[in-house]
């Protein structure tokens, strides 16, 4: 009787650890991760990691928004839920066409992902090695694609006018001429700080509003456009030194596109009043109502 | 297949990087960045095309097609391009043919400026094949690929544009066909539209005029071309259309515009340049100004180029400037035709002027000073030039037809007489009837030489050095220079400024100035006329005291103090003050005040009669998330009637 009873409460005990253990495993096997969707074709699903899983016959294929059934179709820029199971089969797809919050993680599917190939290194990918002798490589860049504060000084020529705005022209912005105005800081400096990403190949040249007053280069030629390569950093400062502006230099001249021309016009003082002025004046009469016809 | 994690992180942020040319090999530490291959042809078709400007990225969905000119062909679902990444992402379904055969995959992602082509073919399993350099025929399989290779871009809530095709010239432009536009929601068709991206700035260089309003449609375009149709609106012509087309090389570059096209008023430009070698270059600029409804025979048509030629030497370059202008090449017959029945014309007929001018010029480099280190620069120039006309019209200095002379305080209406100076007495008259008076000599030709150099002195620390926020930093120049022409007539400029400026905080920086400018202008005999303080006993209004005195040598004092208060990029607040202390001294409505261009400021940079003080301010601020605006104004203090800028100016910022 003792070991009728004994038998049966260790047969309940075994039976109960094996439900225990059996819950346990069923409630850890489920793995969930969301991302986008690549591909979903010949019995995988792929992510735009680039990963291809196996998919159940019978997947499960949910809204993610409201858990029922859907009319979304999994694709190319679908984003999905991803519930595997133990072997890493995709058992439950759970589909939204916007972004899903994030939810687990790739590296713990990753190796669920299907492969025909062994994983080789990717020489592309891997630091460079420095120089013989050097501990560091003398450039080593990073490019994170972060903002960083790039601060732009440029020493103006000493003839450019005091009330001048000057500006930064960019192929960032089509190389429009006003794209960037600039603060004087002094009376040969102009500054302005800008965000931009790291990584970014930022070519510009500095103007004064137009094409037809941007900068040259020191040997009076038109220039090619300053360029900086925007690597990580917290901040970063770029001077730079225009030696001319291309309507200041000898012979240059401000194109008028629709103005016509006055070719000879040495005039210091345009806006002198009548009567006042350099030989060869009219003198006007003090009453020109009563003035005759000359 | 795990990836490593820093790269992946450096990937997707690279993908983010929104409208920047970036580095792609950004995950290794990369050296000076080497040109990427060629530019490629990518042809692109599929069911729905998107087009998003802000992010420059290409979105095509439902069965595409792509052909690019490395060969390789491929279809599938999905297809995202970053132009300015370069590369581009096929996805689903996706069959890529080569000369080898038809493979299918899942996904195939070119890295065009790397040669670099990562695919997911699907055999009998997955697996990953990278093509390198092109050669399609032998993939290195297994290879780790970036963690961002197929990673879809998010997009803004409307594209810029949809289209059917498109011709993606790598690095350069892509061309739409089919396309719509989007403006504010409401669909614009546009059939074929180009957009330019390329490095190359002479895409930039424009021969059209300002205008308060510009809307490009670039209908056609290549690596080498644009061309456009502008709709525009300004104050003068009102809505109109304007053509402009470019022609761009490496080292040239050719412009053509007609502005406006739809109005009887139309300037048709020119513009060329050539870099010869590495030290010549030559560039035109004509405009040809023509009255003609649509393109019937013009009423009128006047001329202008100019030529400009320069040569670099060592240390110092020379210049060939000229210009020739012909005010009438329609000849005779248009100005009999004005003269004998001025009502049958709507426009003058312009006269028969043709002055031209060249000038050789000497410029140097600016020079250091003392050694190394030496803040001291200094730089030195000179010109001869020739100037010349035997018809003459519209004379500087030629007297003005009463009561139409001093209209504003400008001269208004020169006479029409030879030559291109008048100088000294009355003419005798020598037409009858009487005509308006004019003086004598008149000058057909002069010469001029000009003479000048600049010293100046570039941030010199004063104060505590060590600490950025109490360095003070000193800046000066001093340029001289003197035109003699040959009338005999001579104008000799000096300006000396000086500024002392400081970093109070990061987000603060000011700046005190002072500059002086004198401008003599100085004729061998007879000199400036002056005006009389008094009429018939009575003060004359027109002769404040110091314009009396005046002899044709200005003086303009200025003493600035600047304030710049930048928190963030965003955000940016400038504050300047200025007193002016001139001779002759600035009396209210008596000198004309200068015209205006197209954004709002003074053509001169200093100019009798401005108001003693002046206040400016200037905001500029992030209103959307590629858009800055900027808003400055100025206040004058209740100068005559002037107290505010005549207009608040307004600048929308692209960012």
């Amino acid at each position: 009787m003792d070991r009728n009873i004994t038998s049966v409460v260790s047969r309940l005990l075994s039976l109960g650890v094996a439900a225990l253990a059996i819950a346990l495993v069923a409630a850890a096997s489920p793995i969930v991760v969301s991302g986008q969707l690549l591909a979903y074709q010949d019995g995988y699903v792929f992510f735009s990691t680039g990963d291809g899983f196996h998919v159940a016959p019978n997947v499960v294929i949910h809204d993610a928004k409201t858990g029922g059934a859907t009319t979304i179709v999994p694709g190319p820029r679908i984003w999905a839920r991803a519930t595997f199971d133990a072997s890493g089969t995709v058992t439950e797809l759970d589909l939204s066409r916007r972004p899903l919050p994030p939810e687990g993680n790739f590296d713990d599917v990753a190796r669920f992902a299907v492969a025909l190939s062994t994983p080789a290194p990717n020489p592309d990918l891997l630091p460079q090695t420095p120089a013989p002798g050097q501990t560091l490589a003398p450039e080593f860049r990073h490019f994170s694609g972060k903002p960083v504060l790039v601060t732009f000084v440029a020493e103006v020529p000493p003839n450019t006018p005091f009330t001048a705005a000057v500006y930064i022209t960019t192929d960032a912005s089509g190389w429009n001429a006003q794209a960037i105005p600039m603060d004087r800081i002094d009376t040969l400096h102009f500054q302005i700080t800008r965000r931009i990403n790291s990584g970014t190949i930022f070519r510009y040249l500095y103007d004064r509003g137009s094409f037809q007053s941007v900068e040259v280069a020191e040997n009076g030629l038109q220039r090619a456009p300053r360029e900086v390569i925007v690597a990580d950093a917290d901040v970063r400062a770029v001077r730079d030194t225009v030696y001319a502006w291309i309507d200041s230099t000898n012979g240059g001249y401000n194109q008028s596109p629709t103005g016509l021309p006055t070719p000879y016009n040495p005039a210091p003082f345009p806006n002198l009043p009548p009567g006042v002025g350099p030989p060869g004046v009219a003198t006007p009469c003090a009453h020109p109502p009563r003035c005759p016809p000359q | 297949m795990r990836r490593p994690l820093l790269l992946t992180a450096v990937f997707c942020a690279l993908v983010t990087l929104g409208t920047h040319r970036v580095l792609a090999q950004a995950a290794a530490p990369a050296a000076t960045p080497t040109p990427g291959p060629a530019p490629a042809l990518v042809r692109l078709t599929a069911d729905h095309m998107e087009f998003y400007y802000d992010q420059f990225l290409i979105e095509a969905d439902g069965h595409v097609r792509v052909e690019a000119s490395d060969g390789l062909v491929a279809t599938g679902d999905a297809f995202s391009m970053d132009l300015k990444l370069n590369r581009y992402l096929l996805a689903g379904h996706v069959t890529l043919t080569t000369t080898s055969g038809t493979v299918h995959g899942a996904a195939i992602a070119d890295f065009l400026d790397f040669s670099r082509i990562y695919f997911v073919p699907v055999t009998t399993e997955p697996d990953r094949w990278t093509f390198l350099n092109g050669d399609l025929q032998h993939p290195a399989k297994g290879r780790i690929m970036p963690g961002d290779a197929f990673s879809f871009p998010q997009v803004g809530p409307q594209p810029s544009l949809t289209a059917s095709s498109a011709v993606v010239g790598t690095r350069d432009y892509v061309r739409f066909s089919g396309a719509t536009g989007n403006l504010g929601g409401l669909p614009i068709p546009l059939g074929s539209y180009v957009v330019n991206f390329s490095s190359n700035q002479y895409f930039a260089q424009n021969s059209l005029t300002g205008a308060n309003f510009d809307t490009t449609w670039n209908f056609a375009g290549g690596p080498n071309a644009l061309s456009a149709l502008h709709f525009r609106y300004d104050t003068v012509n009102y809505f109109y259309l304007a053509f402009e087309q470019h022609l761009v090389g490496d080292h040239e570059y050719a412009i053509f515009s007609v502005n406006p096209i739809s109005r009887a008023g139309k300037f048709y430009n020119f513009q060329l340049y050539d870099r010869l070698g590495s030290r010549f270059q030559i560039q035109d600029f004509t405009q040809l100004y023509v009255y003609q409804y649509n393109l019937s025979a013009p009423q009128a048509a006047t001329q202008t180029s100019y030529i400009n030629a320069t040569y670099a030497l060592p240390h110092s370059y020379l210049t060939a400037a000229s210009n020739l202008t012909n005010y009438n090449i329609l000849g005779i017959n248009p100005l009999l035709q004005q003269t004998f029945f001025p009502n049958s014309v709507k426009v003058g007929a312009g006269n028969l002027s043709h002055p031209s001018y060249l000038q050789i010029g000497w410029s140097s480099f600016q020079n250091r000073i003392g050694g190394s280190g030496s803040p001291f620069y200094e730089q030195i120039y000179g010109a001869y030039g020739f100037n010349h006309d035997s018809v003459g019209a519209n004379q500087y200095l030629q007297g003005c037809t009463v009561p139409k002379c001093g209209l504003g305080g400008i001269y208004a209406l020169p006479l029409q007489v030879p030559g291109l100076q008048a100088y000294g007495a009355a003419c005798n008259y020598k037409f009858q009837p009487k005509p308006p008076i004019y003086f004598c000599p008149v000058y057909t030709t002069i010469y001029d030489q000009v003479l000048g150099f600049t010293l100046f002195a570039t941030s010199i620390k004063l104060g505590d050095q060590d600490n950025p926020y109490k360095t003070f930093f000193l800046n000066a120049s001093l340029n001289e220079q003197e035109q003699w022409n040959s009338l005999p007539h001579r104008i000799r400029q000096t300006i000396a400024q000086a500024s002392l400026s400081r970093q109070f905080a990061r987000q603060v920086n000011s700046y005190l100035s002072y500059a002086i400018q004198n401008t003599g202008d100085y004729y061998l005999r007879g000199g400036y006329t002056t005006c009389s303080p008094t009429i018939n006993g009575q003060p004359n209004p027109a002769c404040p005291p110091g314009l009396d005195s005046f002899r044709g040598v200005a003086t303009w004092h200025t003493l600035s103090l600047g304030v710049n208060y930048v928190p963030s990029p965003e955000f940016n607040f400038s504050i300047l003050a200025r007193h002016h202390a001139d001779f002759p001294p600035p009396v209210p409505n008596l000198y004309a005040q200068p015209p205006l261009n197209v954004l709002g400021q003074p053509l001169y940079a200093t100019y009798l009669g401005q108001p003693p003080n002046d206040l400016s301010g200037d905001v500029r601020f992030k209103l959307l998330p590629h858009m800055m605006v900027d808003v400055s104004r100025t206040y004058f203090f209740h100068y005559g009637n002037l107290t505010w800028s005549p207009q608040t100016v307004i600048q929308v910022l692209p960012i």
